[in-house]
Protein backbone atom coordinates (compact mmCIF):
# COMPACT_ATOMS: atom_id res chain seq x y z
CA UNK A 1 0.00 0.00 0.00
CA UNK A 2 1.47 3.31 -1.07
CA UNK A 3 1.41 6.76 1.13
CA UNK A 4 -1.39 7.82 -1.34
CA UNK A 5 -3.85 5.43 0.13
CA UNK A 6 -3.50 6.93 3.69
CA UNK A 7 -6.81 9.08 3.81
CA UNK A 8 -5.22 12.58 4.89
CA UNK A 9 -6.62 15.37 2.77
CA UNK A 10 -3.93 18.82 3.74
CA UNK A 11 -5.40 21.86 2.62
CA UNK A 12 -3.06 23.72 0.60
CA UNK A 13 -0.97 26.45 2.20
CA UNK A 14 -1.89 29.14 -0.23
CA UNK A 15 -5.40 28.18 -0.39
CA UNK A 16 -5.37 28.78 3.83
CA UNK A 17 -4.70 32.45 2.61
CA UNK A 18 -7.31 32.46 0.66
CA UNK A 19 -9.88 31.18 3.55
CA UNK A 20 -8.89 33.66 5.60
CA UNK A 21 -9.17 36.64 3.40
CA UNK A 22 -12.95 35.35 2.58
CA UNK A 23 -13.31 35.37 6.96
CA UNK A 24 -11.58 38.11 7.18
CA UNK A 25 -14.17 40.46 4.63
CA UNK A 26 -17.19 38.48 5.99
CA UNK A 27 -16.21 40.33 9.30
CA UNK A 28 -15.81 43.59 7.18
CA UNK A 29 -18.77 43.59 6.31
CA UNK A 30 -20.65 42.47 9.33
CA UNK A 31 -18.77 46.24 10.59
CA UNK A 32 -20.32 47.61 7.74
CA UNK A 33 -23.75 46.37 8.19
CA UNK A 34 -23.54 47.59 12.55
CA UNK A 35 -21.84 50.62 12.54
CA UNK A 36 -21.49 51.77 8.78
CA UNK A 37 -17.58 51.90 8.69
CA UNK A 38 -16.15 49.25 6.36
CA UNK A 39 -12.08 48.69 5.71
CA UNK A 40 -10.03 47.29 3.11
CA UNK A 41 -7.80 44.12 2.83
CA UNK A 42 -4.22 45.19 1.42
CA UNK A 43 -3.61 42.28 -0.88
CA UNK A 44 0.04 43.25 -2.00
CA UNK A 45 1.41 42.13 0.99
CA UNK A 46 -0.74 39.13 1.15
CA UNK A 47 1.33 35.52 -0.25
CA UNK A 48 -1.21 34.76 -2.91
CA UNK A 49 -0.31 32.42 -5.47
CA UNK A 50 -1.97 32.61 -8.83
CA UNK A 51 -4.49 29.72 -8.32
CA UNK A 52 -5.12 30.87 -4.81
CA UNK A 53 -6.05 34.51 -6.58
CA UNK A 54 -8.18 32.86 -8.86
CA UNK A 55 -10.39 30.78 -5.88
CA UNK A 56 -10.66 33.70 -4.62
CA UNK A 57 -11.90 35.55 -7.73
CA UNK A 58 -13.99 32.62 -8.22
CA UNK A 59 -15.57 32.78 -4.78
CA UNK A 60 -16.74 36.16 -4.30
CA UNK A 61 -18.01 36.56 -8.10
CA UNK A 62 -18.68 40.04 -10.27
CA UNK A 63 -21.51 41.93 -9.28
CA UNK A 64 -22.82 44.90 -11.78
CA UNK A 65 -21.01 47.63 -11.34
CA UNK A 66 -17.38 48.75 -12.79
CA UNK A 67 -15.93 52.11 -12.17
CA UNK A 68 -12.63 53.50 -14.29
CA UNK A 69 -10.51 55.87 -12.38
CA UNK A 70 -8.31 58.08 -14.44
CA UNK A 71 -5.85 59.80 -12.20
CA UNK A 72 -2.14 59.29 -12.21
CA UNK A 73 -2.70 56.07 -14.20
CA UNK A 74 -5.77 54.00 -14.54
CA UNK A 75 -7.83 52.37 -11.37
CA UNK A 76 -10.04 49.81 -12.14
CA UNK A 77 -13.06 49.30 -9.45
CA UNK A 78 -15.01 46.10 -9.21
CA UNK A 79 -17.89 45.05 -7.30
CA UNK A 80 -18.35 41.85 -6.18
CA UNK A 81 -20.67 39.34 -6.44
CA UNK A 82 -20.78 40.16 -2.56
CA UNK A 83 -22.48 43.35 -2.15
CA UNK A 84 -20.28 45.33 -0.55
CA UNK A 85 -16.81 43.97 -1.35
CA UNK A 86 -15.31 45.68 -3.80
CA UNK A 87 -12.41 44.32 -5.98
CA UNK A 88 -9.93 47.50 -6.12
CA UNK A 89 -6.27 47.63 -8.79
CA UNK A 90 -4.45 50.77 -8.90
CA UNK A 91 -2.34 51.15 -12.22
CA UNK A 92 0.24 53.39 -13.15
CA UNK A 93 0.57 55.87 -15.90
CA UNK A 94 2.91 53.13 -17.37
CA UNK A 95 0.16 50.42 -16.79
CA UNK A 96 1.64 48.35 -14.40
CA UNK A 97 -0.56 47.63 -11.06
CA UNK A 98 0.52 48.99 -7.99
CA UNK A 99 -1.04 48.93 -5.54
CA UNK A 100 -4.32 45.99 -5.17
CA UNK A 101 -6.98 45.58 -2.26
CA UNK A 102 -10.92 44.42 -1.66
CA UNK A 103 -12.51 47.33 -0.08
CA UNK A 104 -15.27 46.66 1.93
CA UNK A 105 -17.89 50.01 1.43
CA UNK A 106 -21.63 51.02 0.52
CA UNK A 107 -19.18 53.02 -2.29
CA UNK A 108 -15.43 52.79 -2.53
CA UNK A 109 -13.63 55.85 -0.62
CA UNK A 110 -11.77 57.12 -3.95
CA UNK A 111 -15.27 57.78 -5.72
CA UNK A 112 -17.69 60.46 -4.00
CA UNK A 113 -16.23 64.21 -4.69
CA UNK A 114 -15.28 66.29 -1.93
CA UNK A 115 -16.99 69.47 -1.27
CA UNK A 116 -14.31 71.43 -2.26
CA UNK A 117 -14.09 70.05 -5.60
CA UNK A 118 -17.98 70.37 -6.20
CA UNK A 119 -17.57 74.01 -5.19
CA UNK A 120 -15.12 74.40 -7.90
CA UNK A 121 -17.84 72.75 -9.99
CA UNK A 122 -19.92 75.55 -9.17
CA UNK A 123 -18.01 78.14 -10.24
CA UNK A 124 -16.99 76.61 -13.39
CA UNK A 125 -20.64 76.10 -14.22
CA UNK A 126 -21.20 79.73 -13.14
CA UNK A 127 -18.67 81.25 -15.25
CA UNK A 128 -19.59 79.13 -18.47
CA UNK A 129 -23.26 80.56 -17.50
CA UNK A 130 -21.68 84.25 -17.38
CA UNK A 131 -20.56 83.70 -20.98
CA UNK A 132 -24.39 83.33 -22.51
CA UNK A 133 -25.95 86.14 -20.54
CA UNK B 1 -8.16 73.80 -1.11
CA UNK B 2 -5.00 73.62 1.44
CA UNK B 3 -1.55 74.62 -0.15
CA UNK B 4 -0.95 70.86 -0.73
CA UNK B 5 -4.25 70.49 -3.14
CA UNK B 6 -3.35 73.98 -4.80
CA UNK B 7 0.48 72.74 -5.83
CA UNK B 8 -0.91 69.18 -6.80
CA UNK B 9 -3.44 70.64 -8.99
CA UNK B 10 -1.29 73.07 -10.40
CA UNK B 11 0.90 70.10 -11.22
CA UNK B 12 -2.01 68.32 -12.45
CA UNK B 13 -2.43 66.28 -9.83
CA UNK B 14 -6.09 65.02 -8.61
CA UNK B 15 -7.31 64.66 -4.84
CA UNK B 16 -7.70 61.10 -6.04
CA UNK B 17 -4.63 60.84 -7.90
CA UNK B 18 -2.73 61.79 -4.36
CA UNK B 19 -4.85 59.42 -2.03
CA UNK B 20 -4.30 56.54 -4.57
CA UNK B 21 -0.37 57.54 -4.58
CA UNK B 22 -0.67 57.32 -0.63
CA UNK B 23 -2.81 54.11 -0.51
CA UNK B 24 0.24 52.93 -2.44
CA UNK B 25 3.00 53.87 -0.35
CA UNK B 26 1.18 52.47 2.68
CA UNK B 27 0.98 49.22 1.16
CA UNK B 28 4.60 49.28 0.33
CA UNK B 29 5.21 50.28 3.97
CA UNK B 30 3.00 46.78 5.01
CA UNK B 31 0.22 49.63 6.86
CA UNK B 32 -3.01 49.04 6.87
CA UNK B 33 -4.84 50.63 4.11
CA UNK B 34 -6.03 53.00 6.25
CA UNK B 35 -2.79 54.16 6.64
CA UNK B 36 -3.01 55.74 3.23
CA UNK B 37 -5.89 57.80 4.05
CA UNK B 38 -4.13 59.33 7.16
CA UNK B 39 -0.75 59.92 5.24
CA UNK B 40 -2.80 61.63 2.75
CA UNK B 41 -4.20 63.80 5.70
CA UNK B 42 -1.26 64.37 7.82
CA UNK B 43 0.35 65.42 4.25
CA UNK B 44 -2.18 67.95 3.34
CA UNK B 45 -2.05 69.71 6.85
CA UNK B 46 -1.20 73.02 6.30
CA UNK B 47 1.69 73.46 8.49
CA UNK B 48 4.54 72.00 5.81
CA UNK B 49 7.40 70.09 7.80
CA UNK B 50 10.57 71.35 7.09
CA UNK B 51 13.62 69.47 5.31
CA UNK B 52 16.78 70.43 5.15
CA UNK B 53 18.97 68.91 2.75
CA UNK B 54 23.01 68.59 2.44
CA UNK B 55 25.40 67.30 0.29
CA UNK B 56 28.50 66.01 0.97
CA UNK B 57 30.89 63.37 -0.70
CA UNK B 58 28.37 62.61 -3.57
CA UNK B 59 27.32 62.26 -7.07
CA UNK B 60 23.80 64.05 -6.58
CA UNK B 61 22.73 60.64 -7.93
CA UNK B 62 20.31 60.54 -5.17
CA UNK B 63 18.82 63.15 -5.48
CA UNK B 64 17.99 62.86 -9.43
CA UNK B 65 17.03 59.35 -8.51
CA UNK B 66 13.74 61.13 -6.20
CA UNK B 67 13.41 64.40 -8.32
CA UNK B 68 13.86 62.77 -12.09
CA UNK B 69 12.17 59.63 -11.70
CA UNK B 70 9.30 59.74 -13.60
CA UNK B 71 7.29 63.00 -14.76
CA UNK B 72 4.91 63.78 -13.16
CA UNK B 73 6.75 62.36 -9.69
CA UNK B 74 4.93 63.06 -6.62
CA UNK B 75 8.09 61.74 -4.48
CA UNK B 76 9.85 64.92 -6.36
CA UNK B 77 6.68 67.24 -5.65
CA UNK B 78 6.46 65.96 -1.97
CA UNK B 79 10.01 67.01 -1.81
CA UNK B 80 10.75 69.88 -3.96
CA UNK B 81 7.29 71.52 -3.80
CA UNK B 82 5.92 71.11 -0.19
CA UNK B 83 8.93 69.97 1.96
CA UNK B 84 12.20 71.32 0.70
CA UNK B 85 13.40 74.17 2.41
CA UNK B 86 17.07 74.42 1.69
CA UNK B 87 18.93 72.19 -0.94
CA UNK B 88 22.40 73.46 -2.41
CA UNK B 89 21.71 71.67 -5.61
CA UNK B 90 17.86 72.44 -6.55
CA UNK B 91 17.78 76.29 -5.09
CA UNK B 92 18.12 79.64 -6.64
CA UNK B 93 20.14 81.58 -4.41
CA UNK B 94 23.99 81.06 -4.37
CA UNK B 95 27.04 82.01 -2.49
CA UNK B 96 26.00 84.32 0.73
CA UNK B 97 22.25 84.29 0.06
CA UNK B 98 22.26 80.45 0.44
CA UNK B 99 24.37 80.56 3.60
CA UNK B 100 21.81 82.47 5.07
CA UNK B 101 18.93 80.42 3.81
CA UNK B 102 21.11 77.38 5.44
CA UNK B 103 21.19 79.90 8.66
CA UNK B 104 17.75 80.72 8.77
CA UNK B 105 16.15 77.27 8.27
CA UNK B 106 17.73 75.75 10.71
CA UNK B 107 17.16 78.60 13.39
CA UNK B 108 13.71 78.64 12.23
CA UNK B 109 13.04 74.91 12.58
CA UNK B 110 15.06 74.23 15.47
CA UNK B 111 14.33 70.99 16.88
CA UNK B 112 11.51 70.00 14.44
CA UNK B 113 13.31 70.08 10.93
CA UNK B 114 14.49 66.96 9.19
CA UNK B 115 18.13 66.96 8.51
CA UNK B 116 18.71 64.60 4.87
CA UNK B 117 21.98 64.10 3.67
CA UNK B 118 23.63 62.20 1.13
CA UNK B 119 27.13 61.46 1.00
CA UNK B 120 30.08 60.70 2.86
CA UNK B 121 32.01 62.68 5.24
CA UNK B 122 35.57 62.92 5.20
CA UNK B 123 37.48 63.24 7.92
CA UNK B 124 41.14 63.37 6.66
CA UNK B 125 43.09 66.27 7.14
CA UNK B 126 40.50 67.56 9.47
CA UNK B 127 37.65 67.47 6.89
CA UNK B 128 39.31 69.48 4.02
CA UNK B 129 38.90 67.37 1.13
CA UNK B 130 34.83 68.79 0.77
CA UNK B 131 34.12 72.04 1.90
CA UNK B 132 31.24 74.69 1.09
CA UNK B 133 31.55 77.92 1.85
CA UNK B 134 34.82 77.38 3.27
CA UNK B 135 33.18 75.12 5.74
CA UNK B 136 34.20 71.25 5.84
CA UNK B 137 30.97 69.02 5.95
CA UNK B 138 32.67 67.87 9.26
CA UNK B 139 31.64 71.27 11.11
CA UNK B 140 28.67 71.81 9.32
CA UNK B 141 27.31 68.28 10.48
CA UNK B 142 28.12 69.20 13.65
CA UNK B 143 26.80 72.49 14.13
CA UNK B 144 23.14 71.81 12.35
CA UNK B 145 22.75 68.03 13.48
CA UNK B 146 22.23 68.45 16.76
CA UNK B 147 19.69 70.59 16.23
CA UNK B 148 17.23 68.14 13.68
CA UNK B 149 14.41 66.23 15.16
CA UNK B 150 15.92 63.27 12.53
CA UNK B 151 18.63 62.75 10.58
CA UNK B 152 17.64 60.40 7.40
CA UNK B 153 21.30 59.45 5.77
CA UNK B 154 20.48 59.39 2.14
CA UNK B 155 22.09 56.94 -0.16
CA UNK B 156 24.93 54.66 -0.14
CA UNK B 157 27.92 57.13 1.01
CA UNK B 158 25.93 58.63 3.62
CA UNK B 159 24.60 55.49 5.32
CA UNK B 160 27.64 53.45 5.23
CA UNK B 161 30.62 55.56 3.39
CA UNK B 162 29.85 53.89 -0.09
CA UNK B 163 32.24 54.52 -3.09
CA UNK B 164 34.41 57.27 -1.06
CA UNK B 165 35.01 55.04 1.56
CA UNK B 166 35.98 51.93 -0.55
CA UNK B 167 39.76 50.94 0.24
CA UNK B 168 42.30 52.82 0.33
CA UNK B 169 39.56 55.77 1.33
CA UNK B 170 42.46 58.65 0.81
CA UNK B 171 39.84 61.27 2.21
CA UNK B 172 38.91 58.85 5.71
CA UNK B 173 35.33 59.11 4.20
CA UNK B 174 32.84 57.86 7.11
CA UNK B 175 29.05 57.54 7.11
CA UNK B 176 26.74 60.07 8.82
CA UNK B 177 25.97 57.66 11.98
CA UNK B 178 29.95 57.88 12.56
CA UNK B 179 29.84 61.47 13.14
CA UNK B 180 25.89 61.64 14.62
CA UNK B 181 25.55 59.28 17.40
CA UNK B 182 22.95 60.59 19.32
CA UNK B 183 19.79 61.70 17.46
CA UNK B 184 16.84 59.26 15.67
CA UNK B 185 19.05 58.17 12.21
CA UNK B 186 17.22 56.34 9.79
CA UNK B 187 19.56 55.24 6.83
CA UNK B 188 17.95 54.62 3.31
CA UNK B 189 20.88 53.26 1.12
CA UNK B 190 20.89 52.23 -2.57
CA UNK B 191 22.81 53.61 -5.38
CA UNK B 192 20.88 55.45 -5.90
CA UNK B 193 17.83 54.80 -3.32
CA UNK B 194 14.64 53.88 -4.52
CA UNK B 195 12.81 57.13 -4.43
CA UNK B 196 9.00 56.04 -3.39
CA UNK B 197 11.40 54.56 0.37
CA UNK B 198 12.41 58.05 1.03
CA UNK B 199 8.98 59.63 0.34
CA UNK B 200 7.71 56.42 2.48
CA UNK B 201 9.61 57.52 5.30
CA UNK B 202 9.28 61.18 5.55
CA UNK B 203 4.80 60.29 5.20
CA UNK B 204 5.56 57.83 8.12
CA UNK B 205 7.00 60.61 10.07
CA UNK B 206 4.52 63.22 9.07
CA UNK B 207 1.62 60.52 10.14
CA UNK B 208 2.39 58.90 12.96
CA UNK B 209 5.08 61.38 14.23
CA UNK B 210 7.56 58.40 14.39
CA UNK B 211 10.08 56.65 12.23
CA UNK B 212 9.13 53.53 10.63
CA UNK B 213 10.62 49.91 12.26
CA UNK B 214 14.23 49.88 11.54
CA UNK B 215 16.47 46.85 10.49
CA UNK B 216 20.00 46.38 12.70
CA UNK B 217 21.87 48.74 9.99
CA UNK B 218 18.74 51.37 10.79
CA UNK B 219 16.74 50.87 7.55
CA UNK B 220 13.36 50.72 7.18
CA UNK B 221 12.16 46.99 7.41
CA UNK B 222 9.44 47.52 5.28
CA UNK B 223 11.57 48.45 2.12
CA UNK B 224 14.72 46.27 3.86
CA UNK B 225 13.19 43.60 5.21
CA UNK B 226 13.25 40.80 2.60
CA UNK B 227 16.53 40.20 0.17
CA UNK B 228 16.34 40.56 -3.84
CA UNK B 229 16.58 37.28 -3.96
CA UNK B 230 13.63 36.72 -1.98
CA UNK B 231 11.57 38.42 -3.79
CA UNK B 232 12.99 37.67 -7.62
CA UNK B 233 11.04 36.96 -10.44
CA UNK B 234 14.18 34.37 -11.46
CA UNK B 235 14.00 32.17 -8.00
CA UNK B 236 12.53 29.33 -9.42
CA UNK B 237 14.93 29.12 -11.46
CA UNK B 238 17.75 29.36 -8.34
CA UNK B 239 15.88 26.24 -6.67
CA UNK B 240 15.65 23.82 -9.98
CA UNK B 241 19.28 24.82 -10.42
CA UNK B 242 19.25 26.87 -13.60
CA UNK B 243 21.97 28.88 -14.12
CA UNK B 244 23.16 31.46 -16.77
CA UNK B 245 26.75 30.60 -17.59
CA UNK B 246 27.90 34.06 -19.74
CA UNK B 247 25.61 37.06 -20.45
CA UNK B 248 24.80 35.37 -23.39
CA UNK B 249 24.14 31.92 -23.38
CA UNK B 250 20.93 30.45 -23.90
CA UNK B 251 20.33 30.23 -20.40
CA UNK B 252 20.35 33.86 -20.19
CA UNK B 253 18.06 34.20 -22.97
CA UNK B 254 15.46 31.92 -21.09
CA UNK B 255 15.68 34.02 -17.89
CA UNK B 256 17.51 31.63 -15.83
CA UNK B 257 19.18 32.81 -12.57
CA UNK B 258 22.10 34.88 -12.37
CA UNK B 259 24.02 33.86 -9.41
CA UNK B 260 26.79 32.08 -11.18
CA UNK B 261 27.17 35.51 -13.38
CA UNK B 262 28.44 37.96 -9.50
CA UNK B 263 24.63 38.36 -9.01
CA UNK B 264 24.41 39.82 -5.01
CA UNK B 265 20.77 39.54 -4.79
CA UNK B 266 20.90 36.65 -1.70
CA UNK B 267 22.69 39.00 0.75
CA UNK B 268 21.01 42.15 -0.74
CA UNK B 269 18.79 43.80 1.18
CA UNK B 270 16.14 46.58 -0.60
CA UNK B 271 12.93 46.70 -2.30
CA UNK B 272 14.25 47.30 -6.21
CA UNK B 273 12.63 43.47 -6.74
CA UNK B 274 9.08 44.41 -5.85
CA UNK B 275 8.82 48.22 -5.71
CA UNK B 276 11.10 48.18 -9.01
CA UNK B 277 12.56 51.55 -10.87
CA UNK B 278 10.96 54.10 -13.34
CA UNK B 279 7.56 53.71 -12.64
CA UNK B 280 7.46 50.33 -11.80
CA UNK B 281 8.92 49.16 -15.14
CA UNK B 282 11.56 47.58 -13.88
CA UNK B 283 14.92 46.14 -11.77
CA UNK B 284 18.29 45.14 -12.91
CA UNK B 285 17.94 41.55 -13.15
CA UNK B 286 15.20 42.02 -15.32
CA UNK B 287 17.52 44.11 -17.80
CA UNK B 288 19.86 41.27 -17.56
CA UNK B 289 22.21 41.83 -15.11
CA UNK B 290 22.84 40.53 -11.35
CA UNK B 291 22.47 42.59 -8.75
CA UNK B 292 25.38 44.75 -7.55
CA UNK B 293 24.20 44.77 -3.53
CA UNK B 294 24.82 48.64 -3.99
CA UNK B 295 22.69 48.97 -0.44
CA UNK B 296 24.61 47.08 1.74
CA UNK B 297 27.51 48.05 3.48
CA UNK B 298 31.10 48.52 1.88
CA UNK B 299 29.40 47.07 -1.48
CA UNK B 300 32.48 48.41 -3.75
CA UNK B 301 34.51 46.02 -1.79
CA UNK B 302 32.55 42.92 -2.02
CA UNK B 303 35.07 41.22 -4.61
CA UNK B 304 34.05 42.21 -7.97
CA UNK B 305 30.54 42.50 -9.31
CA UNK B 306 30.66 39.10 -11.85
CA UNK B 307 32.26 37.07 -8.92
CA UNK B 308 29.54 34.46 -7.62
CA UNK B 309 29.19 34.86 -4.12
CA UNK B 310 30.22 31.33 -3.74
CA UNK B 311 34.14 31.91 -5.52
CA UNK B 312 36.58 32.89 -2.82
CA UNK B 313 36.83 37.14 -2.79
CA UNK B 314 41.01 37.14 -2.25
CA UNK B 315 43.38 37.10 -5.12
CA UNK B 316 43.26 34.47 -7.27
CA UNK B 317 46.26 31.44 -6.84
CA UNK B 318 47.66 30.97 -10.35
CA UNK B 319 49.99 28.18 -11.76
CA UNK B 320 53.22 29.21 -11.89
CA UNK B 321 52.82 28.39 -15.59
CA UNK B 322 50.24 30.96 -15.99
CA UNK B 323 52.14 33.48 -13.91
CA UNK B 324 54.94 33.02 -16.64
CA UNK B 325 52.98 33.23 -19.15
CA UNK B 326 50.82 36.02 -18.01
CA UNK B 327 54.24 37.82 -17.34
CA UNK B 328 55.52 37.54 -20.79
CA UNK B 329 52.50 38.46 -22.39
CA UNK B 330 52.60 41.50 -19.77
CA UNK B 331 55.91 42.23 -21.03
CA UNK B 332 54.89 42.32 -24.51
CA UNK B 333 51.63 44.55 -24.09
CA UNK B 334 54.51 47.10 -22.47
CA UNK B 335 56.49 47.38 -25.00
CA UNK B 336 54.19 47.70 -27.48
CA UNK B 337 52.92 50.66 -25.90
CA UNK B 338 55.79 52.46 -25.76
CA UNK B 339 56.30 52.21 -29.67
CA UNK B 340 52.96 53.25 -29.66
CA UNK B 341 53.32 56.30 -27.86
CA UNK B 342 56.96 57.30 -29.27
CA UNK B 343 55.09 57.20 -32.73
CA UNK B 344 52.52 59.30 -31.61
CA UNK B 345 54.75 61.70 -29.56
CA UNK B 346 56.71 62.15 -32.79
CA UNK B 347 53.78 62.64 -35.09
CA UNK B 348 52.54 65.24 -32.91
CA UNK B 349 52.62 68.77 -33.80
CA UNK B 350 51.53 71.66 -31.36
CA UNK B 351 49.77 74.70 -32.56
CA UNK B 352 49.71 78.17 -31.09
CA UNK B 353 46.53 80.55 -30.74
CA UNK B 354 47.90 81.85 -34.04
CA UNK B 355 47.52 78.37 -36.10
CA UNK B 356 44.01 78.33 -34.63
CA UNK B 357 43.06 81.51 -35.90
CA UNK B 358 44.45 81.25 -39.18
CA UNK B 359 42.59 78.14 -39.69
CA UNK B 360 39.51 79.70 -38.59
CA UNK B 361 39.84 82.86 -41.01
CA UNK B 362 40.20 80.22 -43.60
CA UNK B 363 37.66 78.79 -43.34
CA UNK B 364 35.46 81.94 -43.94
Amino acid sequence: MGLEAIPVVVEPADLAAARAVLRELAVLVERLLATGEGGAIDLGVLPLTPAARAWLIDRLGRGEVEIRLTAGGQSTITETGCAGVWWVRHGNEAGVVTSELLEVAYVPGLVPVSRAEVENGLQRLNSGLDGLN
Amino acid sequence: MNELQERLAWRGISRRGFLKYCTMLASLMALPPAAGQAMAEALARARRPAVIWLPFQECTGCLESITRSHTPTIEGLIFDALSLDYSETLMAAAGHQAEQALKRAVEDNAGRFILVIDGSVPTGLNGAYSCIAGRSNLDLLREVAPKAAVVIAMGSCAAFGGIPAARPNPTGAVAISEIVRDKPLVNIPGCPPIPVVMTGVIAHYLTFGSLPELDRLRRPRAFYGETIHDRCYRRPFYDRGLFAKSFDDEGARQGWCLFELGCKGPVTYNACAHVKWNDHTSFPIESGHGCIGCSEPGFWDAGGFYRPLSAPAGPLKLAAGAVAAGAAVGVAVAIANRARKGAARAAHVTATVADLEKADGGER
